[in-house]
């Protein structure tokens, strides 16, 4: 039975009064913003806060400004962001990655803040209570070892934000702030290897905004590998953002950040791939290196669905294939990619 | 105006779309309170004790295990081996072994947590492999349940002398049916009264035979009421017996209050049927030219613990193995096995789409071996009127395959489609192929199933002029309601406006059988034109109706009939067609009055980089009879079509020690309307003189092809062939990796 333990809901007004409310509730009290991942995670008593602090009221938390640069409040609907015309056409790479999030009702409820602080996974604890007593609980919560990996003194359980990886690639900033005050920092800072304190966010801060880079003269795109092509989180994704030194496909590489989704713990950045990419055009062998330097790092553990080996191998061509689409041959044919909402729609380099 | 042949729109729609419809969520009795279920821990044991354990006030909750059940502690089916409640053994994971009811659900929930099994484990059988092997017997003598021959010619002797020998193993999974609502019950019972249960079901009179045997209770104290039902496809054809029980095991226990089961997602994916996972054995003998020698095939099913359906599941499976096809020298082995794992039951199409799969993959294997194009293969085999199926049957209605198949082929564009992938398969990571089935589907009960059954109905004119169509066939999303009123209202020569089919309830509804196989619209639909035809009958010899008669002039009538002589009422009684008889000792004869037949042709395209398939066209064309509704009809092949491709693509239930450890909806997947492709529905109409303005079965069929068609696709673009569904990304990147043909 799936219900929700009492709690008490506060509605705080403003940015200011959320961070106050979310210091006086101390250990107790959790953000609730579009409250599709923590809703269920509570009925669940994977997380069990007793006081919710709604963000739907905050002002200030859905800016969404469009110049050179963009900056997204952390409180704007994932459908939102998808029905912004000139966002998506900026930032093509976010909109995939946006487009391939759950489905369109869970978008409509869905927050680019939540996405980005959505809490890790893992088949041994997005169970039900039952099922979590009935094999005994993990340390994600409330038990003292990992399924996954029984030696292991850490938890592995598998960073599954469609968003995080992508912000990642672009190098965006992100600004939490608290009673105390604001800090921004790299999205790349605000994530940890680490299943169970995955954010370096404390736990008084609210996420407030996004800013991503200039958009003139960039290069993104967001793959996602999972079965079907809604509903679905992640097994293996790729974002990859790059500049080069020109207009055309076959210029030299200026900057290039790589960065696979859902295979560890928080998304990883594949710095020495992207170095081996500047200074040289993308032809098939620089691809080829980069794309082999940069599955090396993907090393998933048997914790989501689909066999660990398939997984493992797919990395590869997918960082591959993503990169050719860079180099302007178009969007990759893959069956995921025509699912993901983007079913003939252009969406090459911008 | 007739309305059979036209798109009437659903009756019950409005209500379903404006929420007005009431499901057995919905429904409450004052005074009501809930049942949870306590259930077997692992897949086999002994139940030592059962101890309610600390902190719950056990004096309030009503408890009931086996030893309260009035009657004979048996889920009353076909064998009766299965019991309501486990008492010293379990023979599956997530056996019902204890009941509790309390008004408060909270308190219920931690009850339940404080129900201790003590058990001593048993060693399991868990695999077909293991049932066969029997050094565990779980099931009568050997582990299996049922098994049928069908033997024609000799197999042996024209394998010898063939000039080509094929052989091929195919397994297809279990599946889940996944209705939009989960079971449910709510029942009233006591000594007194009786018992009485509202719910979620496809088969009144089935719950009604099990509660009559365990309470010990005649038919006239036992009532069973349909309430809205959210889809079966043949998950609430036996299982809502068991939760009736159930419920209305507590009500009696607690003195009579009304008790409501009803199971979340989860509790409904691990406890109740599936699909039965298959394993089927091919060996061919053809001539040079391509013709079919010998078929010889072995065909088991896995039933799990009790057997349920089992029986009539393999029977239909063994029939149908041998396909469309003519054939001199068949032998078809069927056979049913014991595992400890949740029985499996009826689920769209019954054993046809298991053997069928296996029929039609290996085909397609064959034709390579023979250098002959699929298609062609077909054709040189293809059953004509007149001829004889693997049973005996010989083929009676207009079936014409070769036009069914010419059709396919034509609105498929097959050849330039095949042409143009084989051109753009040279280049990149996607490779597409084209795949096709051809098939047939027995209208109705198998063999002397209907005969056994005589199903009746009953039609009732009312003192308001109004006509009341009395079943106890279910509407359960598939339109009984809308084409029962199409029926009578063509019947009778009358608007639809004044037809009504009330919801069945035993208490008020004639035995027309159970909805499964096909059979409602061509079966009962046929009853109900007959009594109608007989109700028209009385008021025109009553000389109450005038020559030609408006819908007004009729209602007048029957108002006019039941003022003067009392109740209007006509019934019909089933009669097989003539010439049908089946030998169930031989297992020989007319397996079914009549067959619907199909070619259907699938798009597959599959990506080299993430070996996914998916299939990116679907054209059906089929021969069903008359198509009553051509909006419900190519609604139930769309939605056929689509649960087959879950089958064929997506559907795995991993077993765990005999339990799906995949039990919830984020990892049982299913396809999205992502997924499924456009589907063209072709029908061509041959009526079939038995079946309600020619109507054949048509429900189950578009679950038959799709799969094979679509793994022959794969294996058209592949050049590998994928013996087994699912075909996930991991079973054919296997394939393709033991192929060493990975790009
Ligand atoms: C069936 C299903 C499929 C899904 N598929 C996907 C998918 O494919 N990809 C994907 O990425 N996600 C998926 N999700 C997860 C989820 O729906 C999205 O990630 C969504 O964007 C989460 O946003 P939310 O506003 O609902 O978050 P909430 O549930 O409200 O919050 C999630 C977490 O973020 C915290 N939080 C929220 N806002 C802030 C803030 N401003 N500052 C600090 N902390 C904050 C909350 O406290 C909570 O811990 C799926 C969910 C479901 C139920
Ligand atoms: S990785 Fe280990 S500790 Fe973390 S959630 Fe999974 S089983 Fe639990």
């Amino acid at each position: 039975m799936m219900r929700l333990p009492r709690l008490r809901y506060v509605a705080p007004r403003t940015i200011r009064e959320a961070a106050a409310a979310l210091a006086d509730a101390g250990p107790e009290g959790a953000l609730l913003a579009g409250g599709t991942d923590l809703l269920p995670n509570m009925k669940r008593r994977q997380q069990v806060p007793r006081i919710l602090i709604g963000l739907r009221g905050v002002q200030g938390l859905r800016v969404r400004e469009l110049g050179e640069a963009a900056r997204l409040g952390a409180g704007l609907t994932l459908s939102e962001m998808l029905r912004d015309a000139a966002l998506c056409a900026a930032y093509p790479g976010l909109r995939r990655a946006v487009a391939s999030i759950s489905t369109p009702p869970l978008r409509n409820m869905g927050t680019l803040g939540g996405n980005l602080c959505l809490d890790t996974r893992c088949n041994y604890y997005n169970q039900s209570l039952e099922w979590r007593k009935a094999i005994d609980f993990c340390l994600k919560k409330d038990g003292t070892i990992c399924w996954v990996a029984p030696a292991s003194p850490r938890c592995w359980a598998v960073s599954s934000s469609d968003m995080a990886p992508l912000m990642v690639a672009l190098g965006a900033r992100v600004t939490l702030q608290s009673a105390q005050g604001e800090r921004e920092l790299a999205a790349e800072a605000l994530y940890v290897d680490d299943g169970i304190a995955y954010l370096s966010r404390r736990p008084d801060e609210v996420l407030t905004d996004v800013v991503l880079p200039p958009h003139a003269g960039l290069r993104c795109t967001y793959l996602k590998l999972r079965r079907r092509g809604a509903f679905d989180f992640p097994v293996l994704s790729v974002a990859a953002a790059l500049r080069l030194d020109g207009d055309h496909g076959d210029a030299p590489v200026r900057e290039a950040r790589l960065v696979l989704g859902a295979v560890g713990s928080h998304p990883v950045l594949a710095a020495e791939a992207g170095a081996l990419l500047v200074g040289r055009p993308l032809s098939e062998e620089a691809i080829r290196e980069a794309a082999e330097a940069a599955a090396r790092l993907a090393k998933p553990l048997d914790n989501t669905d689909y066999a660990l080996g398939w997984r493992k191998r797919m990395a590869g061509p997918l960082i591959a294939a993503a990169l050719r689409e860079l180099r302007g041959d178009g969007p990759p044919p893959h069956g995921e990619l025509a699912r993901a909402g983007v079913r003939g729609r252009p969406s090459g380099a911008c | 105006m007739p309305l059979v042949g036209t798109p009437v729109p659903r009756l019950e729609a409005p209500d379903k779309v404006t929420g007005a419809a009431c499901y057995v969520d919905d429904f409450a009795l004052p005074g009501m309170i809930y049942g949870v279920t306590v259930r077997s821990p692992g897949p086999r044991g002994r139940i030592r004790r059962i101890r309610l354990g600390d902190g719950i006030p056990w004096e309030e909750i009503t408890v009931v295990t086996a030893r309260d059940i009035p009657g004979d502690n048996v889920v009353a089916l076909i064998n009766d081996d299965q019991p309501c409640l486990a008492a010293e053994v379990y023979n599956h994971a997530e056996e019902a072994v204890v009941l509790l009811a309390h008004r408060d659900r909270a308190l219920l929930e931690r009850a339940r947590r404080q129900v201790h099994l003590d058990v001593e484990p048993l060693p399991p059988v868990l695999t077909i492999d293991d049932a066969l092997a029997a050094r565990e017997v779980i099931w009568g003598t050997d582990n299996i349940i049922k098994s049928y021959l069908v033997e024609q010619g000799d197999v042996e002797a024209a394998l010898r002398e063939a000039d080509l020998v094929v052989q091929g193993e195919y397994e297809t999974g279990a599946q889940e049916h996944l209705y939009i609502e989960p079971n449910g019950m709510v029942a009233v019972a006591t000594p007194e009264d009786g018992v009485t249960v509202w719910g979620s079901l496809q088969c009144p009179y089935y719950v009604q035979k099990a509660l009559m045997r365990l309470f010990r209770l005649p038919p006239e104290r036992t009532r069973v009421v349909q309430l809205e039902t959210g889809g079966g496809f043949g998950g609430k054809e036996d299982y809502p017996s068991m939760i009736a029980a159930h419920a209305a095991l507590l009500s009696w226990k607690a003195g009579g209050v009304p008790v409501k089961i009803v199971y979340d997602r989860t509790e409904d994916m691990l406890a109740t049927t599936k699909r039965h996972p298959s394993r089927t054995r091919h060996r061919t003998g053809l001539r040079r030219d391509g013709t079919l020698v010998a078929l010889d095939i072995d065909f088991v099913i896995d039933g799990g613990a009790y057997s349920t359906l089992s029986q009539v599941v393999l029977s239909r499976g063994t029939i149908h193995a041998a396909g469309p096809y003519r054939c001199d020298n068949v032998r078809i082995r069927g056979r049913a096995v014991a595992t400890n794992t949740p029985p499996r039951g009826a689920f769209r199409g019954f054993g046809a789409p298991q053997s069928l799969f296996a029929l039609e993959r290996h085909l397609d294997v064959v034709a390579r071996a023979a250098g002959l194009p699929p298609e062609e293969l077909r054709r040189r085999n293809f059953i004509r009127r007149g001829e004889r199926l693997a049973v005996g049957q010989q083929v009676r209605d207009g079936v014409d395959l070769p036009a069914l198949l010419e059709r396919a082929l034509q609105v498929s564009g097959w050849t330039e489609r095949k042409n143009r992938f084989r051109q753009e398969n040279q280049r990149g990571t996607i490779r597409r192929g084209l795949g096709l089935s051809c098939f047939l589907h027995g209208t109705g009960f198998t063999g002397s199933g209907e005969s056994h059954l005589a199903s009746t109905v009953a039609l009732e004119g009312t003192a308001e002029g109004r006509v009341r169509v009395l079943t106890s066939s279910t509407e359960i999303g598939q339109g009984t309601n809308t084409i029962f009123s199409q029926i009578a209202a063509d019947a009778l020569g009358v608007g639809g406006e004044i037809i009504e089919v009330p919801r069945p309830d035993t208490a008020a509804v004639p035995d027309s059988g159970p909805t499964v196989a096909s059979r409602t619209c061509t079966i009962v639909g046929k009853l109900i034109e007959t009594a109608a035809l007989s109700l028209r009958q009385q008021l025109l010899e009553e000389g109450l109706l005038p020559l030609p008669y408006t819908t007004g002039d009729f209602q007048a009538a029957c108002a006019a009939y039941v003022r003067q002589r009392g109740a209007l009422r006509a019934t019909a009684r089933y009669q097989p067609p003539p010439g049908i008889h089946w030998d169930e000792v031989r297992f020989r004869g007319d397996a079914y009055g009549a067959y619907s037949w199909a070619v259907y042709v699938a798009q597959v395209r599959v990506d080299l980089c993430t070996y996914q398939a998916q299939v990116e066209e679907f054209w059906t064309v089929q021969e069903v009879g008359r198509v009553v509704n051509p909006t419900l009809a190519a609604g139930q092949i769309e939605g056929g079509v689509a649960q087959a491709i879950g089958w064929a693509l997506y559907e795995h239930v991993a077993w765990q020690e005999g339990r799906m450890a995949n039990c919830r909806m984020t990892d049982y997947i299913i396809p999205t309307t992502m997924d499924i492709p456009p589907i063209h529905v072709w029908f061509e109409e041959a009526p079939y003189p038995y079946g309600a303005f020619g109507a054949k079965g048509l429900g189950e069929l578009p679950m038959d092809g799709p799969a094979p068609a679509i793994l022959n696709a794969i294996h058209d673009a592949l050049g590998v062939s994928i013996c087994r569904v699912p075909a996930t990304p991991e079973v054919i990147y296997d394939a393709l990796s033991r192929e060493e043909a990975l790009v």
